[in-house]
């Protein structure tokens, strides 16, 4: 949408006077970023900058406030060499995988199957963005409540399929806990990934598949040679929208696993928070964010390379 | 081209199984929040209640001052929605259309803002508002909301300044306005559905966010909702029916901007799809 438009069509002012026209365009517009400009560079810039200096730093919580004290890479060695830490990392890391996977998977499935839907289309849609606006920390106490081995709902309707013998306390074993946890995750996150996925279905201009179809492909091969590379945009942007969600993950377990049992599902941003404020230990929690970050970038780049591997070069 | 029958029909199941599926859980939340505590905890649970009460909507705003939560949670977001309008649609006409150096750095920049994930700049902004003060406090949450929101928000509404064609800022300025007479008078009026957009998401990620709440503003009185909903206890028990209660109340705002805006949301999430 509107990036052909010109950056400044500026042909009538250059002519004459234009410098000075020029010069005071240049400071209103100046003058109009600064808002924007100083509420990001305070809140998102320098806090950055001084999560990296506070990780290199032993942090005491004194009557006069915080006291720093240079250690070096000390910080980074205590978090690295806790297995704690690359637990909460590999639960992140194929948490995220996974649940991505499966609901790229399915909302692709899905966007396929109701793109021919005409009927019901803004009521599927207001009910879909449903889930995408509702506050994480319901659907978690919504599922806990689903889930709950003495008297959840889920137990019930497993039993009267004669699916289980017994109630099962979901979220009192890590495996089942994980799984639980995964199930309310993609429930929540997939609608969303179908309607980026439709809309991108709706842009892909009907002639191609009329071409593909006198080509004599069938409707396997023209998924593989018009929908799916025509989608890829919009598979790549709903991938990357929910890496970064995923690699982030606190609400949910939270509320609904507190990162148990043990610590099945403490997720590295749970680790975080507990070091940072129920601890206090704040030069080793700013080792941990930062690694995040570290993690979160590099999640990103190997997600997109691949994605871009996996398509063709022209996916830029 | 008209697709085959089998093709439509498996269209209509696979949508109405998927929509049942969203729908379900809410039903059972709905349901619980009118229930009983001794059917609450009843197992097997009845699929329709047989006894309704509305019990729990009052001990959620009697007990536990749920309304409270809800002020909260509405000054929070409405304030900083109206200055991440303000601040964005500034910006982003500034980038948009005005003669400054390095706006391909500065959109690169807040692309790369956007991503990273709140636990790194949480503990300095706790630390820094612990010394001055803030916590437990709205600006505590509306700065830190305004500046989360901003990027998404500055990107959108250049989109939208740069569909508005470069002639009409000539005419104006032809006509005597100013930079900032153009902006407001011209410019602001022509992207009010980008407008809509930054407003709905910003609203939304206000609404539902939760990390930087809890830390910021713990204390019962200054909670926003989620904190609210997530530190509801009971002594012995999860009270789950005054948690549904509650939730029930604060998902009815959500449902109204949904339906009333949902073509500005779709639009805002495809965005970055159409520029590919």
């Amino acid at each position: 949408m509107g990036t052909g438009a010109p950056e400044s069509p500026n042909v009538l002012v250059r002519s004459r006077g234009a410098s000075h026209l020029q010069r005071t365009d240049k400071r209103a517009g100046l003058s109009l970023l600064t808002p924007a400009g100083i509420v990001i560079l305070a809140v998102t810039i320098f806090p950055i900058v001084y999560s990296v200096i506070m990780s290199f730093n032993n942090i005491q919580i004194t009557q006069n406030g915080f006291r720093f004290q240079f250690n070096g890479l000390q910080n980074y060695k205590q978090v690295y060499s806790a297995p704690l830490f690359w637990h909460s990392v590999w639960f992140t890391v194929y948490y995220s995988i996974i649940t991505v996977a499966v609901e790229l998977f399915l909302g692709l499935l899905i966007a396929l199957a109701i793109q021919n839907v005409e009927r019901l289309k803004s009521v599927s849609i207001v009910i879909m963005l449903i889930p995408w606006a509702l506050i994480t920390v319901i659907s978690a106490q919504m599922w806990s409540y689903i889930y709950n081995g003495v008297y959840g709902v889920l137990n019930a309707i497993l039993q009267q399929l004669h699916l289980i013998h017994a109630p099962v306390n979901w979220l009192g074993q890590p495996t089942t806990a994980v799984i639980s946890l995964m199930i309310a995750d993609i429930w929540k996150t997939t609608p969303f990934v179908v309607i980026i996925l439709v809309s991108g279905l709706q842009m892909i201009p009907k002639d191609y598949y009329e071409a593909a179809r006198i080509d004599g492909a069938n409707s396997w091969q023209s998924f593989w040679s018009v929908t799916f590379p025509q989608l890829r945009g919009s598979i790549a942007l709903a991938g990357l929208f929910r890496i970064l969600q995923a690699f982030g993950i606190f609400d949910l377990p939270f509320v609904l696993t507190q990162g148990g049992p043990g610590t099945a599902t403490t997720s590295i941003a749970m680790l975080g928070e507990e070091t940072l404020f129920t601890n206090l230990h704040f030069g080793l929690g700013a080792a941990v964010a930062v690694s995040t970050v570290i993690l979160i970038l590099g999640a990103c780049l190997i997600f997109l390379s691949a994605f871009r591997g996996m398509v063709g070069e022209e996916a830029q | 081209m008209i697709k085959p029958l089998w093709q439509r029909v498996l269209g209509y199941v696979v949508l109405i199984l998927f929509l049942l599926m969203i729908i379900l859980p809410f039903y059972w939340m709905f349901v619980t929040s009118f229930e009983p505590n001794t059917d609450i905890s009843a197992y097997p649970p009845a699929y329709f209640p047989h006894h309704w009460t509305v019990s729990h909507y009052v001990e959620a705003f009697g007990q536990f001052h749920f309304g409270r939560f809800i002020i909260n949670s509405v000054v929070v977001a409405c304030t900083s929605t109206f200055l991440v309008l303000v601040f964005s649609s500034m910006a982003g006409f500034a980038i948009a259309r005005l003669p400054i150096k390095g706006k391909r750095p500065m959109l690169i920049f807040l692309l790369i803002i956007s991503v990273f994930p709140p636990i790194v700049v949480i503990t300095p902004l706790y630390m820094l508002m612990r010394d001055v003060g803030w916590l437990d406090s709205y600006q505590a949450l509306i700065i830190p909301y305004t500046a989360f929101n901003l990027p998404f928000a500055i990107w959108i509404l250049r989109n939208y300044f740069l569909q508005v064609p470069g002639a009409l800022f000539e005419a104006a300025k032809i006509d005597g306005a100013s930079v900032f007479g153009a902006y407001w008078r011209v410019f602001l009026p022509l992207t009010k559905p980008g407008l809509f957009t930054a407003a709905v998401f910003t609203f939304v990620a206000d609404w539902t966010e939760f990390f930087m709440a809890l830390v910021f503003n713990p204390s019962n009185t200054m909670r926003t909702i989620p904190v609210g909903i997530a530190l509801f206890s009971g002594q012995y028990t999860v009270p789950y029916g005054t948690i549904f209660a509650g939730s029930v109340v604060s998902i009815v705002p959500i449902v109204l901007l949904v339906v009333i805006f949902r073509r500005w949301i779709v639009s805002g999430l495809t965005q970055g799809a159409v520029k590919g």
